[in-house]
């Protein structure tokens, strides 16, 4: 910093202010934007039956380079995990369940990693949707693209197996 | 299997080692406080990526320095393997990464490739000791033995992790602690699955070797799985029915208390000397031979189920048992692989395959 003029330092210090004023959540999917609402959320063209709940608003981003999803997006903003002090209460659930009273959807999709705290926030959220009749699935496990039965680890492997289907 | 080499740097007092074990008997030889112990703890950490000795295992980093490597060459029935594991500190505890024929793997795909048995002077507390003891006895064999234990063993341990915060919490939600519980039961259930198997097939055999060890006209040791869910039959379905209704049996008093109360995690294995209770009634004498032949069960069903020897790591206990049990347990160790044995002198009634002299944190190999 020392080494760079003024105008980088300013330069830096504006684009930090303007984090500040101009970035927020949008209020309908919790997504980092600038818009409110956010461009996915105001995109005639995408899915708007289809929901991802995802733990954090980094993950849409990997989710959307991905380029196989047109749906919605519902940020919870973390995942149920008591020993951090996180509860369903400080999660963004009521938000999904008001989503799901007033919006027409037909599938929640839960995207949260495959650990104990993703897995447990999963089921959590399926139980609180299954009465409403709209759909709750779970990304699938398995083994790499491109991979190689042989190096898969053995943990991946079983879940794989459970998880298989008929072609 | 057994290992053709075995190189350390940077962990514990060792700052390079490299060595050549032997098959048959390995002593590290030397006055205390040489680093003896350290030469077992890396090679058990090899196998199993663990400390026997801490849980803090950024303390096996030789003090300034932010990284520990342990490396072997081992020779098992399907052929050559090289072993790496690397320790680094970070933030407050540490990081390790887990090598095989030079590829990175993960832990779970790591474990199990060289099997050990440790057994070290805290071992003889195995029987009148708290049964912590007797719980990581079988999880250590069998995390060893099936990348499926670990891995529910790893999940059962976290979602009670998550339960008792939640309990503690003290904020009830019905749908939250259902989904635990499932969770618990459904990992839990395979744990207690395993461990019924493990330890029918340690008992058995624990009472035989106590029945020689103590001869004709002795007592008779009997090893007692005690699970904390018993089903209506040993059947998977079983347990998990039984598991189930005991969690909503005590759902109450696990509010009340603020901790979980049911599962495997409450565990025990009884040892009964002719039916009785061995650390009520057993004299000293009795508790050691009992220890002896569990650990000598031990080693046997790992050899039977693994197809191979597995390593075995005495860590001064020889000096630890009197002449007779000292005889008898190198007798009963036939057909052994490969063993690493610590003490301060060469025990007698051993015969070591190769003599390495430890002193502050060099060793050599004895001429024989």
């Amino acid at each position: 910093m020392i080494q760079q003029s003024r105008e980088q330092a300013l330069a830096l210090a504006d684009a930090i202010v303007a984090i500040k004023d101009r970035v927020r959540l949008c209020g309908r999917c919790f997504a980092v934007t600038e818009s409110d609402p956010c461009a996915t959320c105001s995109d005639p063209k995408r899915d708007q039956s289809l929901v991802c709940v995802v733990a954090e608003p980094r993950d849409i981003f990997t989710i959307e380079r991905s380029g196989a999803y047109r749906g919605l997006y519902h940020v919870l903003g973390g995942v149920i995990s008591p020993m951090d002090g996180v509860g369903p209460n400080q999660l963004r659930i009521k938000e999904l369940l008001t989503r799901l009273s007033t919006e027409k959807l037909n599938e929640v999709i839960v995207a949260t990693n495959p650990n104990a705290e993703g897995e447990a926030t999963a089921l959590y959220l399926s139980r609180l949707i299954a009465p409403s009749g709209v759909i709750v699935s779970r990304l699938a496990y398995g083994l790499p693209i491109g991979g190689d039965l042989d190096y898969a680890d053995d943990l991946t492997l079983a879940r794989a197996m459970e998880g298989r289907r008929t072609l | 299997m057994r290992l053709t080499r075995l190189a350390l740097a940077n962990f514990r007092n060792y700052q390079l080692l490299e060595c050549e074990p032997a098959p048959g008997f390995n002593l590290f030889v030397g006055a205390n406080a040489q680093g003896k112990t350290n030469l077992l703890e890396a090679i058990a950490m090899l196998g199993t990526g663990k400390s026997f000795r801490t849980s803090r295992e950024h303390e096996v980093i030789r003090e300034g320095e932010v990284c520990a490597t342990l490396s072997a060459d081992a020779v098992v029935d399907a052929g050559e393997v090289a072993l790496a594991c690397t320790i680094t500190a970070q933030g407050r505890g540490s990081r390790k990464v887990y090598g095989v024929n030079g590829h990175p793997v993960r832990y779970a795909s790591y474990l199990g490739r060289v099997r050990v048995v440790t057994f070290t002077p805290d071992d003889l507390r195995l029987v009148s000791g708290p049964p912590q003891g007797r719980r990581a006895l079988m999880n250590a064999a069998l995390a060893q033995e099936s990348p499926a234990y670990y891995g529910a063993l790893a999940s059962y341990g976290r979602i009670l992790v998550q339960k008792n915060a939640y309990l503690r919490a003290g904020v009830p939600d019905t749908a939250l602690n259902t989904i635990y519980n499932e969770r618990l039961i459904t990992c839990g259930t395979q744990l207690m699955l395993a461990r019924n198997h493990f330890v029918a097939a340690l008992a058995q055999r624990a009472t035989t070797i106590y029945r020689r060890l103590v001869g004709a006209g002795g007592e008779e040791l009997t090893l007692c799985y005690r699970p904390n869910v018993v089903g209506a039959s040993p059947a998977q379905a079983d347990i998990a029915g039984a598991f189930a209704v005991k969690l909503k049996a005590a759902a109450v008093s696990e509010a009340l208390r603020r901790i979980s109360l049911v599962g495997p995690h409450r565990d025990e294995i009884e040892f009964l000397l002719d039916g009785k209770v061995l650390s009520n009634i057993g004299s000293q004498g009795q508790r050691r031979s009992a220890v002896l032949a569990v650990k000598l069960a031990e080693y046997g069903v790992l050899r039977e189920r693994g197809g191979e020897a597995p390593l075995l790591l005495l860590d001064d206990v020889l000096s630890e048992l009197d002449a007779q049990r000292r005889d008898f347990f190198l007798a009963q160790l036939a057909e052994i692989e490969q063993v690493f044995v610590t003490s301060t002198a060469v025990p007698p009634s051993l015969i070591p395959a190769r003599i390495f002299e430890v002193e502050q944190a060099r060793i050599r190999q004895r001429e024989l």
